[in-house]
């Protein structure tokens, strides 16, 4: 008789035999992963006898972006920037740029080359980020792809293996062998096989003992998946030894190494050729005459008919009354800009914690990475440093720039050492993985987002708790969402449930716009569905 | 419609050039990497604006106190702590380590100004979030009235600055670093040691609660 199994089932008989990794790449496969659409705000076109008129703070993402859009529609846009230059954390790092921390200011001392370039931002591009990608394209900003996972690539964990290195290709297809060896074992019991009828059963029998590339008699017995030993064109391939599971057992990276790449960071990714700040000067290009820079915001004030802000630019003071105000400035500096917002409004601006990610870089005097079959991809490392990262680009040149240390979580390890300590770390570190690092590795940069000068902080953190947000949480968000005295929308990364990415900012936008747009009009002028 | 007026010229004097010395570094991690000599290239803007807000009025979110209206005195002694590192280490109470890392080169010249300009701002009307017991807070403000004043009004001649006007966030903030020994341990930080010993008069969280309510009425 044929028994329907259900998908929870199907998970929970996976999940029954142990091999968690697979139940993670199950779910993604059938879940919903977080998508978005390209959803355009439809803006009708200003009367040009009375233009409505839009200050925008802030030239990251979300500014230019609602800049960009209702400049589009006729509307009259200012957008007031503090810093010498538009992208806010969207910013690349070449040769002479300075990188303005407070307390630790630098300029970058890299070859000037087209390829020597470091994206201290944002750095990647998932191909399911349609509405930046539709402005990739509208912009003229030209793409690559970006090699996120390299299964010729590290994972380093002082608890196993002794510390050695191990190459991905090495850790996956050991664990994914040992994984499916229990699994096959573990599916030719009576009770397991009841749900399937038979040739389901053979299917997914023999999806396991293809997972894991089993040998007769469902035994594990190593793999030429993880690379030969020797040989494999002229002669025969020499396989090599297994690792032992127990060794694989010792590292978090049990954990995330068969999943590390799946969701948003799994291919395809891009990135703009020659740098993630292209899309901002593509957004520039359309705006420069829109933007000042070097302005500080000293006062945001909510009138019955729009917003009125008071700045300082090159030594005057100014005033300037806008009908609307789009406003990217981080919630955690806003809350020391006079202002007066709703007391719901504040409280909700206060609450928001300031990330803490931590990336530095160096130059690479050769591009050793590549004698070791390396090109592009990410080493994981369970150190402070955690990540390093080769270069998608400038294949075979002679230099390169790698990443060489990202904290995306708790950077604060990083950004309380001092510029020296900060490089010697990241030498140490890294010579777990590459012998010569010291001798190859130079002039290297930092970048604290804590306490970059004008925005002290990454991705906002809502959530005090990692199981989700709270009641109050919702709360807040919401209210922080919704504009304040119907003219002052806060935007940016920092409104959204998923802060850190480009696309989130872009959203952000877009769905402020949308609200100006059906308060104006009376009409939604989205073509999809609400965020809320 | 957009309207843009000039409301009046501010001074420029005030850029605040953070130079990193190389010199302090060794020679061989000195070639890793340039600091930034802003006497050269200068920065884009006022270093204490982006955390103490374009007029002094503080922001607590990023834990900064409101610095109009503090004395020059006191900013002066307190900015040289910091410089010399005696106040903001270790780097366990982060406002106070980002505050020692930019402060950490400022010249004397560069601190004159820095004070100057301050002293041009009006003090913000601080707001009192904290409510406890002011009867109580009075009795126990006895035994701060020796050095901060029966008005809060502080004595520079006894290096204690005026409470009156501060953000009570701020207040309890430092009362509790001085409590759990972050500041006021330096052995170079003699008033911090003077105001560590004191601020264990205050036993509890009401303690602290009340004396701020009462400092709160000072204003």
């Amino acid at each position: 008789m044929k028994k329907l199994v259900s998908r929870r089932e199907l998970l929970g008989l996976i999940a029954a035999t142990g091999a968690s990794g697979a139940v993670l790449k199950a779910s993604s496969a059938l879940d919903i992963v977080p998508n978005t659409r390209v959803d355009i705000p439809q803006i009708p076109f200003a009367n040009p006898s009375n233009r409505p008129s839009a200050v925008i703070l802030g030239a990251g993402i979300s500014g230019l972006t609602a800049a960009y859009e209702l400049s589009n529609a006729g509307y009259e846009c200012v957008v007031l920037e503090a810093a010498p230059k538009a992208g806010g954390r969207c910013l690349t790092v070449r040769s002479g740029d300075v990188i303005d921390e407070v307390g630790n200011p630098q300029v970058c001392e890299f070859d000037d080359e087209p390829h020597m370039y470091f994206n201290a931002g944002p750095a990647r591009i998932p191909s399911t980020h349609r509405n930046l990608l539709h402005y990739c394209s509208e912009l003229g900003v030209e793409l690559e792809i970006f090699v996120n996972e390299n299964k010729e690539a590290y994972y380093q964990d002082d608890a196993m293996l002794g510390g050695k290195p191990i190459k991905n290709t090495e850790f996956t297809t050991n664990a994914r062998g040992f994984m499916s060896e229990i699994m096959a074992k573990s599916f030719n019991n009576q009770e397991l096989d009841e749900p399937f009828d038979e040739w389901e059963a053979e299917s997914l029998l023999s999806a396991i003992r293809s997972f894991g590339d089993l040998s007769e008699g469902d035994l594990y017995k190593g793999s030429t998946r993880s690379g030969y030993l020797k040989g494999g064109f002229l002669d025969h391939g020499v396989q090599k030894d297994m690792v032992a599971f127990r060794e694989l057992l010792k590292s978090r990276y049990m954990n995330n190494a068969l999943n590390a790449n799946e969701g948003e960071t799994g291919p395809v990714l891009f990135q703009p050729v020659g740098g993630m700040d292209n899309i901002v000067k593509g957004f520039v290009r359309k705006l420069e005459d829109k933007i000042y820079y070097n302005v500080m915001v000293s006062s945001v004030q909510l009138t019955p008919d729009g917003v009125d802000v008071a700045y300082e630019h090159d030594g005057l003071k100014y005033k300037l009354q806008a009908d609307y105000c789009f406003n990217c400035i981080p919630t955690h500096l806003m809350t020391g800009i006079d202002n007066n917002f709703p007391q719901d409004y504040q409280e909700a601006m206060h609450y928001v914690r300031r990330g803490e990610a931590y990336k530095s870089a160096f130059q690479s005097r050769e591009r050793f990475w590549e004698k070791d079959d390396i090109y592009g991809g990410i080493t994981w490392l369970n150190q402070p440093i955690q990540q390093i990262w080769y270069p998608s680009h400038g294949v075979h040149k002679k230099k390169g720039v790698i990443l060489s240390a990202y904290d995306f979580g708790g950077g604060m390890h990083f950004t309380k050492l001092t510029q020296e300590q900060r490089l010697e770390t990241a030498i140490r570190q890294g010579e777990k993985v590459h012998p010569d690092y010291r001798q190859q590795v130079e002039k290297g940069i930092t970048i604290a987002w804590h306490r970059m000068n004008h925005m002290l902080g990454c991705a906002a953190r809502w959530q005090k708790n990692r199981s989700g947000m709270s009641h109050e949480e919702e709360r807040l968000f919401h209210t922080l969402r919704q504009p304040a005295g119907g003219r002052h929308y806060t935007i940016g990364d920092q409104v959204t449930m998923h802060s850190g990415w480009q696309e989130s900012a872009i959203l952000s936008a877009h769905w402020a716009i949308a609200d100006m747009v059906e308060r104006r009009m009376g009409t939604s002028a989205m073509p999809g569905q609400r965020l809320s | 419609m957009m309207r843009v007026v000039i409301a009046r010229g501010v001074s420029r004097t005030i850029l605040l050039p953070i130079l990193l010395l190389l010199a302090l570094f060794s020679p061989a991690l000195a070639q890793q990497y340039k600091a930034i000599d802003t006497r050269v290239q200068p920065l884009s803007n006022k270093i204490c604006a982006t955390c103490h807000g374009a007029y002094g009025q503080g922001n607590s979110v990023v834990g900064a106190p409101s610095l109009a209206g503090m004395e020059p005195w006191y900013l002066r002694s307190q900015l040289i702590k910091f410089r010399a590192a005696v106040r903001g280490v270790p780097s366990d109470y982060i406002p106070g380590y980002e505050m020692r890392a930019a402060v950490a080169e400022l010249s004397d010249a560069e601190m004159d100004e820095v004070i100057a300009y301050i002293e041009t701002w009006s003090p913000a009307a601080s707001e009192a979030a904290i409510t406890g017991d002011t009867a109580r807070g009075a009795e126990l403000y006895g035994n701060c009235v020796a050095c901060h004043g029966a008005a809060g009004q502080g004595a520079e001649a006894l290096k204690a600055p005026g409470l009156a006007g501060r953000d009570d966030w701020y207040l309890r903030r430092q009362l509790k670093l001085f409590q759990s020994g972050y500041r006021g341990r330096h052995p170079e930080d003699i008033e911090g040691a003077q105001m560590r010993a004191a601020a264990q008069l205050l036993k509890s969280e009401k303690d602290i609660d009340d004396v701020l309510a009462h400092i709160s009425t000072l204003n």
